[in-house]
């Protein structure tokens, strides 16, 4: 049959005799067919499909009580909000008090405390046996001195290993990463940005050094494609972020730019 | 070339249900236990074969759907444009395009974290880039859902599409809206084109099938053309001008010139030579249809005129074929296809026509001395000059001669037909031929069916003389028979027959009394259990195990003897015994023996049994009234009643008879364990 030969054949012929009771039947079956289903699926199948019946029950909520909004009268919220000047007083500069304080306090206060404005303040300190795998050495495999990093690392274009003899601290290439998913706090949208360095890595000198990258770290990234510029008229090319995932058990770095 | 088939697409999924389906089947397909005490090469192989079949399964899918739809360079081009103008190629590209990158994207999200679960030390960190590798994978896929839905439709769409073979003869009808190509084609082949009044029935092309010299002919009935530049045809219009383009065939041109398709004859000319450069090296026939409405030699001047310029345009595709001089007749056909006049003309014409020119270029073209080289029809030399016609005796030239005559003369049942009123009027004497022994019996109504047999299972022209036949052979057997040995035996004696009738009607007997065994349990009366079966509690053992214990048991026997009371001839002894045992009152009862008869009269069995109407209040029972004393009647049977149904012998009759019934302690639950029952 060709072209639209359902449609021809319904204009030709009309439907059946009993289409239309045979139609409204079945879609009063659906439901009892679909309680039925909802009570007898087991296992993964039935945790979904209770999920999604969950979710449109909500909805069907919203939308019910939406309906009937209409009917019932509710008093108008006409609050003022907080600050709110009266008409007379519009053009006076009113100071609300506060405590003003130097910037410089500010500063010397934060430093004494260790705590900088970053999104995450505290993280989990990672041990060094999670750190870190002994690699057993040496014709008997008794030198106990190279460690492997299991985390995920930064090792910056211009790399070259030390001869790996006298490598001490290996980082793997499997465990290497030159991107990060890096957010924007107010634009709210994400941008895959080339890792410059690590800056600070929460858990020690150590770790900044050898470039590993967990949860907290501070991390540069190169922001030249969002086209910041400064107040003077430089482009921005290096920002930093943090880093707000463990991304060994991710396979990916996501972190916040820090604004 | 890859081969396509527009109709044997694979469903294209909806990115949801795309999702589902691959994760579902990674779920079943995989092993899915796995603990934390396992060696860590045992987790990390575990994990990772899941995410590798994950990525397999994708990779598989997309590429089903990447090979199955067609790639618009590599089909026909006719096949191309129409697909073009349907669907848009740059849209559907986009589409597959973008499916090729998922498939390629995943692959590399498969890869990267098979590389990174290398480095995995615990289940933990396993199993969250597991999640981490199938989520992006499906982030990939939720991403392209629009291509796909669009995939789906278009695959829809072109299943439904007309099987048409660009290569063989085909015959293109085109035209404004509305002048009649739709009937045309439904009259000459069987595609059933809807045929509606309004412009623009035929929204895309539909092909028919015709037969001309044992040869298959492809009709396609295009929508229909306005007379637009061509900038602003739309889609449908399209459709027609891609099938004008790209496919070599006949074209016939419908004109109306009745007008009643809402167009004039002016304006169709005018679309005629606008589309002119459409019909190159294409056998063109000109069609007037709708001649019922308005016939030809009725057109007015100017409308005459232009058609004889379209005529001459198409002559001079003729002349530009083959050179050949065509007969006027073949390129202008008039034809009517509601009454039916001249459809088969038409048609045979445009056969005719597409035929000649196919074989002419088959000629002219190289492959033909290919086969040329392989045909040799072989003429006997000429042995010397005399003329040797075909030899067809007299005879035979007479008889063809006088058929020839007789088939002018002969009347058709058809005429007969259309004399005595047409088709509805006059039905036909099937009898009128019958051949049968006596004239008479023509117009006979012969029964089918008498006495619920059918007539014709018991009719047969031989019947006599096969009736005759069996009487002999049955005559010949009952000879046989007298000759044997005669038996007796099968006269029955009056007792044997009295023997006969006596089984049979022990055989009924025995077979209604296993009916009645076989009733069901509602209407069989339920007996309890026989009390005592082995007669184990008899007066002995009492009296045993009381003097067991130290008591003296002859008077409890004696009292149990007297209480059974369907015992005769009752001596004196138990009455003394009574008497006895009071010790003061010693009274004697000498009272007479009483008969058997009266004992029985007046036991108490009896005295219970003694007949009364139901609900007769008998004063010392206690009850107000009968209504009262029915009700509680009553009210004993219904309690009685699931009792007697158990079999049990009273209130406190607590046996079970069976201890483990099988119907409570076997079989399987459909859904669940059976831990419990």
């Amino acid at each position: 049959p060709q072209g639209d030969y359902i449609e021809l054949h319904r204009k030709r012929h009309g439907y059946r005799l009993d289409h239309h009771e045979r139609k409204r039947k079945r879609d009063a079956r659906e439901v009892h067919k679909r309680s039925a289903m909802a009570q007898k699926a087991l296992g993964i199948k039935g945790k979904m499909f209770a999920k999604k019946r969950y979710a449109e029950k909500a909805l069907m909520k919203k939308t019910l009580a939406m309906h009937e909004e209409s009917s019932t009268r509710r008093k108008v919220e006409d609050e003022a909000h907080e600050g709110a000047v009266p008409a007379y007083l519009l053009d006076r500069e009113a100071t609300t008090r506060a405590k003003v304080l130097s910037n410089t306090v500010k500063q010397k206060r934060k430093e004494k405390a260790g705590k900088w404005d970053v999104p995450l303040p505290k993280v989990r300190p990672v041990a060094e046996d999670e750190m870190f795998k002994v690699l057993r050495s040496g014709k008997r495999k008794t030198k106990q001195w190279k460690r492997m990093v299991t985390k995920v690392t930064f090792v910056g274009p211009s790399f070259t290993r030390k001869p790996p003899k006298y490598e001490r601290f290996i980082r793997p290439s499997g465990l290497r990463f030159t991107k990060a998913h890096v957010t924007h706090p107010e634009l709210k949208c994400t941008f895959n940005l080339e890792i410059i360095g690590v800056k600070k890595n929460p858990n020690g000198p150590t770790y900044t050094s050898l470039g590993v990258i967990t949860k907290g770290t501070i991390i540069e990234v190169n922001v030249s494609e969002l086209g910041l510029v400064t107040p003077a008229g430089k482009v921005v090319w290096g920002k930093y972020a943090q880093v707000t995932n463990n991304p060994e058990n991710d396979g990916c770095i996501n972190a916040v730019l820090l604004v | 070339m890859v081969q396509y088939n527009f109709k044997k697409i694979t469903v294209v999924p909806a990115g949801k249900d795309f999702i589902d389906i691959i994760l579902s089947r990674t779920q079943r397909q995989t092993p899915t236990v796995v603990h934390k005490g396992y060696a860590i090469s045992r987790l990390r192989q575990f994990y990772m074969r899941k995410v590798k079949y994950t990525q397999q399964n994708f990779h598989e899918k997309l590429s089903t759907i990447i090979d199955e739809f067609p790639r618009l360079d590599d089909i026909h081009p006719f096949y191309g444009d129409l697909l073009h103008v349907l669907y848009n190629k740059d849209h559907y590209k986009l589409a597959l395009g973008q499916i090729n990158t998922a498939r390629n994207l995943i692959g590399k999200i498969s890869k990267d974290y098979v590389k990174l679960l290398k480095y995995g030390d615990s289940l933990y960190r396993c199993k969250t880039l597991k999640v981490a590798a199938l989520g992006r994978m499906c982030t990939v896929i939720k991403r392209v859902s629009p291509s796909l839905a669009y995939l789906e439709q278009v695959r829809q769409h072109m299943a439904r599409l007309p099987s048409i073979d660009p290569n063989t003869r085909t015959i293109l009808i085109c035209g404004y809206p509305n002048v009649g190509k739709s009937s045309f084609i439904n009259k000459i082949t069987r595609a059933d084109v809807d045929v509606q009044p309004y412009a623009f029935t035929t929204k895309s092309l539909f092909v028919g099938h015709t037969d001309y010299k044992y040869l298959r002919y492809q009709v396609i009935d295009t929508p229909g053309i306005l007379d637009r530049p061509f900038e602003d045809r739309n889609i449908i219009e399209m459709c027609s001008i891609t099938a004008l383009a790209h496919l070599r065939a006949a074209i016939l041109f419908f004109l109306d010139i009745s007008g009643s398709c809402g167009y004039s004859i002016a304006q169709q000319a005018a679309l005629f030579h606008s589309i002119k450069s459409l019909f190159m090296n294409k056998p063109l026939i000109i069609i007037c249809n709708k001649t019922d409405l308005q016939p030809f030699e009725n057109l007015s001047e100017e409308d005459m005129k232009l058609v004889m310029e379209m005529k001459a345009e198409a002559m001079k595709t003729v002349i530009g074929q083959g050179g050949e001089a065509i007969d006027e007749e073949g390129v202008l056909l008039k034809m009517s296809a509601l009454i039916e006049d001249g459809v088969i003309a038409v048609k045979n014409a445009a056969c005719e026509r597409l035929l000649n020119q196919r074989v002419e270029l088959k000629m002219k073209s190289k492959k033909i001395n290919d086969c040329l080289n392989r045909f040799h029809v072989a003429m006997p030399k000429p042995r010397d000059d005399k003329e040797r016609p075909a030899f067809i005796p007299e005879a035979v030239l007479e008889a063809r001669a006088k058929e020839a005559a007789e088939k002018e003369k002969r009347k058709l049942e058809k005429d007969l037909e259309d004399e005595n009123g047409g088709a509805g009027v006059y039905s036909a004497s099937l009898k009128k031929h019958y051949i049968l022994a006596n004239e008479e019996w023509k117009e006979d109504i012969m029964p089918e069916i008498l006495d619920g047999h059918n007539v014709y299972d018991f009719v047969d022209p031989d019947i006599l003389q096969r009736l005759e036949e069996l009487e002999q052979e049955e005559g010949l057997r009952q000879e046989e028979e007298a000759d044997d040995v005669d038996m007796d035996g099968e006269e029955l004696t009056p007792e044997e027959k009295e023997a006969l009738a006596e089984i049979r009607r022990k055989k009924s007997f025995l077979i209604q009394q296993h009916r009645i065994k076989k009733s069901t349990a509602e209407s069989r009366p339920t007996v309890p259990r026989k009390f005592d079966k082995d007669k184990k509690f008899t007066t002995e053992r009492m009296g045993r195990q009381l003097s067991a214990l130290g008591l003296d048991p002859s008077l409890a026997i004696e009292r149990a003897r007297g209480r059974s009371l369907s015992r005769k001839g009752r001596k004196r002894e138990r009455s003394l015994a009574r008497g006895g045992s009071d010790g003061d009152d010693a009274m004697d009862m000498d009272v007479d023996q009483p008969s058997s008869k009266k004992l029985r009269m007046r036991s108490r069995s009896r005295s219970r049994s003694r007949s009364r109407p139901p609900g007769e209040v008998v004063p010392g029972q206690g009850f107000k009234d009968s209504a009262q004393k029915v009700k509680a009647i009553k009210l004993v049977r219904k309690s009685q009643k699931v009792r007697n149904k158990d079999a049990r012998r009273g209130d406190a009759d607590r046996t079970i008879p069976t201890l483990k019934p099988k119907h409570l302690f076997s079989g399987k639950r459909s859904l669940g364990k059976t831990s419990r029952r």
